[in-house]
């Protein structure tokens, strides 16, 4: 029992990580119908430019924080005005390729900029651990889990209450019907990508204080948060939030009861699984409330 | 180009439709829609926009399945049958937006057409034995027969995209009549035509007509429309609203208020 | 014909150069060449994406490495039990995998091809894990043996101008077009009365068999393979060489595979900026050439012809 629940202590903190990645895929995924496979790489920057100005430049904290999400989405802003906006041919084949494309370079751009060391951060505060039912649960995760939350439900209150909110829905929802009343589709979507690179950059920075942060990080965190995407469900966004969390409590089980081989596996078994049976996803467009 | 050699009793209707309805997330497009298509006729649906015209079409080409009612063709049921089965049984169509191959040629187009009326597969196409080559052969003469039919000949090795719009449409049918139809579905065919595009298209048809097949089209044109339609069937908001022949129509009071009178 | 003249030239440049090096880095263009070829069939002309191609890449290795390694089986025979396990599976994941469609599809490939990476490290009793598999035996035909050299790069070149054949003849035929018409429009291919779902599985069986034949050359020219040459930017480089080169062309897979075995070889003194320069050439790249280098080069050349040419005149109007 103590085990278990130490796996799922593990596995939640991992697995909110995955969810808000997961939630930058359903995002810009709804708007634009885009996957962004350089969604990874934003997280990567989040982590790295965290760690650069918070220990290397003894930037407090908060602005760190702030600094680091501002950065990461305005080059979301900058891939989608440069590089998306002018395909003259939006064949789904020629987007993907452009966002792989991208990818890569971002990458090489860390390398160059962080080179090919790993960087640690030190957790947020004071980092003892904390006895929960006999299991041993970090500060971290608290963080983590309360700042994950918050966004959460800061996004249910944009979507639901602001008007920007609104259009970004009605976009995802129908983007002729919303352009014919007269909001900015383009707009919208320079919106998503920003949105979703900033999230994609926190999950970094939360994720930084607990694992070694390198110019190559992105692509797996990329890979497991879109299969939590698709678990839950692409397109919805309570789905993104239950995927990452069952994904990572799932993975943690796996390399608790299994064997740590295990880890990477679990996560694209189970989107092969989702993708054979249920491709709409476990939450699914069948889902109540979308978001 | 001739309808399929098969028994068709002329009173037969080739097509019917009993009872179809469908709705999309609670907008019902179509509501207990019935009606036949005798064989070698012209039955034409117009109506406004938004009046399930379209809906009815892909329900009859197997996009959609109906939520209820049944669709027979040569007495039978075809409903919720897949879209690439029905081409063999005799129905082909053309779309409301031209949808050419863009990567192929004019002549391609209509070979693509002809899918069904061949045979040869990946091994065929890999060793090449006489039989492939044979019919390939006769599939491109068939297909600058129609080109021919439609007046594109001298273009056969344009690339598809490359014709002025009119002349996209005429290719259509050609590519549509490739494939030996008993039926022939038209959405919309001469909508972003010239006076005289249509006029030839009015020809075209009444010449397929002539030839045995039979034509169901959806059109917004009304001359066109009253000029060659044996029978014409309006909808309005998903509903019959009225049926029979051209000068019926004209002279229907509900029609003329609904739909005509806007004109 | 044009594949005769290509026959011609590979004879040529093969007798020609005598340095081993190049010799051998001709030969893996060769093998790139079969990669690209494959995907090319899938992507360019069926318009279906593959994420994960480096995993049939890897299972035509590992299935005549292992073979031959640990029992010792003659690599003729390897080859069959390459190409027959090669079917099946290609069969099983294109199954359920085609029902998909753009990212879904990119997803599931992707998801496949880590797994199958993810099965050559952990499968260390077979596969020897990140140490990788030695010793795997050169070819021979009879008493010859072919494992290197010359002999190895008409072999592999071989192998290449007979898949060249094959998907010259498929593109042109009733088949082809059928492709063609499915990645231009496949709701309109439907509708022409061409079964999509059977045409995209039997493709994406061809283009894993192209890769695993691939395999097979690249593990019999080696002689020691590890999980690194067939993880997931493999798949990319693969997809990378089909975009670059030119989709629905097949002689845009020889420059694409030509262009991408190269490149290292030139960006060895940017090492570091590899990465760099490889990600912008492939956005720059489907930004303003989507068709790829080969569609763009013969664009410039047709367009240079139209000025000469006169429009045909439909017999109408």
């Amino acid at each position: 029992m103590q085990e278990f629940l130490q796996y799922f202590f593990s596995g939640i903190t991992n697995g909110a990580i995955y969810a808000i990645i997961a939630l930058g895929f359903t995002m810009l995924f709804n708007t634009t119908g885009l996957i962004n496979f350089a969604q990874g790489e934003f997280v990567m920057m989040g982590a790295l430019s965290l760690i650069s100005l918070w220990k290397g430049l003894h930037v407090p904290l908060a602005f760190a924080f702030v600094i680091s999400v501002a950065g990461v989405s305005l080059v979301g802003m900058i891939l989608e005005r440069l590089a998306i906006r002018s395909v003259r041919k939006p064949h789904p084949i020629v987007l993907v390729i452009i966002t792989i494309g991208a990818s890569i370079f971002f990458r090489g751009l860390a390398m160059i900029a962080w080179g090919k060391d790993s960087h640690s951060a030190p957790a947020f505060s004071r980092n003892t651990p904390l006895e929960v039912a006999g299991a041993t649960l970090l500060p971290q995760s608290l963080w983590i889990l309360g700042i994950v939350l918050l966004i959460v439900i800061g996004l249910q209150f944009f979507y639901k209450r602001t008007l920007t909110g609104k259009a970004m829905q009605a976009c995802a929802i129908n983007k002729r019907a919303a352009w014919i009343l007269g909001i900015p589709s383009e707009r919208m979507v320079l919106l998503a990508f920003a949105l979703s690179a900033g999230m994609g950059s926190i999950g970094g920075i939360l994720i930084a204080p607990i694992t070694m942060s390198s110019y190559d990080m992105g692509t797996m965190l990329c890979l497991k948060g879109f299969c939590a995407a698709m678990l839950g469900g692409l397109g919805s966004s309570w789905g993104a939030i239950f995927g990452g969390l069952l994904l990572g409590i799932l993975e943690a089980m796996g390399v608790g009861f299994f064997s740590s081989g295990l880890k990477d596996a679990i996560a694209f078994l189970l989107l092969l699984l989702i993708l054979y049976v249920r491709p709409s996803g476990l939450l699914g467009v069948r889902a109540v409330h979308r978001f | 180009m001739n309808a399929q050699e098969s028994s068709i009793d002329v009173r037969q209707p080739l097509l019917e439709v009993e009872a179809l309805s469908k709705s999309f997330g609670g907008i019902q497009a179509l509501y207990d829609i019935s009606f036949q298509v005798l064989p070698a006729t012209i039955h034409a649906v117009i109506g406004p926009n938004g009046a399930g015209k379209t809906t009815l079409f892909n329900m009859i080409t197997g996009i959609y399945s109906p939520d209820e009612g049944r669709i027979l063709y040569r007495d039978k049921e075809i409903q919720g049958k897949k879209v690439h089965e029905l081409v063999s049984r005799g129905i082909a169509r053309t779309f409301q937006n031209v949808e050419l191959f863009g990567s192929m040629s004019v002549i391609e187009n209509v070979l693509v057409g002809r899918h069904v009326r061949m045979r040869c597969g990946f091994w065929g196409a890999m060793v090449r034995w006489p039989g492939v080559k044979r019919e390939e052969a006769e599939a491109r003469e068939r297909a600058m027969e129609l080109l021919r039919f439609v007046g594109l000949e001298g273009a056969a090795a344009d690339r598809s995209l490359d014709l002025p719009f009119g002349w996209q449409r005429f290719l259509e049918i050609a590519r549509a009549m490739a494939a030996q139809p008993s039926l022939l579905l038209l959405d919309e065919p001469a909508s972003g035509l010239n006076a005289v595009e249509t006029q030839q298209l009015g020809e075209l048809l009444e010449e397929i007509r002539r030839r045995g097949v039979t034509l169901l089209l959806v059109e917004h044109d009304m001359t066109l429309t009253m000029g060659i339609s044996d029978h014409i069937l309006v909808l309005h908001q998903g509903k019959r609203l009225a049926e029979g022949t051209p000068r019926e129509i004209q002279a229907n009071e509900a029609v003329i208020s609904a739909y005509l009178g806007k004109d | 014909m044009r594949i005769f003249l290509f026959a011609l030239a590979v004879l040529i440049i093969g007798l020609g150069v005598s340095n081993p090096y190049h010799l051998q880095l001709l030969t893996f263009i060769g093998i790139h060449t079969l990669l690209a070829l494959g995907l090319n069939m899938l992507m360019g002309y069926a318009g279906q994406i593959s994420l994960g191609h480096a995993a049939f890449y890897g299972l035509g290795a590992y299935t005549t490495g292992i073979l031959t390694t640990h029992w010792s089986c003659s690599p003729w025979l390897a080859l069959v039990a390459v190409l027959l396990l090669t079917t099946l599976v290609a069969f099983l994941v294109a199954l359920p995998m085609l029902k998909l469609s753009g990212f879904y599809l990119g997803m599931g490939t992707l998801g496949f091809g880590m797994i199958a990476f993810i099965l050559f490290r952990g499968w260390t009793g077979m596969t020897g894990g990140d140490s990788g598999l030695v010793g795997i035996p050169a070819l021979t035909v009879g008493p010859v043996s072919v494992g290197s050299g010359k002999m190895y790069y008409a072999l592999v070149w071989a192998v290449v101008l007979l898949c060249f054949t094959i998907c010259e003849r498929i593109v042109n035929s009733r088949v082809g077009r059928a492709l063609r018409a499915i990645h231009d429009s496949e709701h309109a291919a439907a509708a022409m009365g061409i079964d999509t779902a059977r045409i995209k599985i039997w493709v994406f069986v061809l283009s894993a068999l192209f890769a695993a034949v691939a395999g097979f050359l690249y593990a019999h020219l080696v002689s020691f393979i590890s999980p690194n040459t067939f993880d997931f930017m493999v798949s990319i480089r693969i997809v990378t060489m089909v975009v670059i080169g030119g989709m629905a062309s097949i002689w845009g897979a020889i420059l694409g595979a030509s262009l991408l075995t190269l490149l290292p070889e030139w960006l060895r003194v940017f090492s570091d900026y590899e990465m760099i320069v490889y990600g912008l050439v492939l956005m720059m790249v489907m930004i303003f050439l989507p068709q790829g280098l080969m569609r763009g080069i013969l664009d410039l050349y047709e367009r240079s012809r139209i000025k000469y040419r006169r429009p045909s005149t439909p017999s109408r109007g």
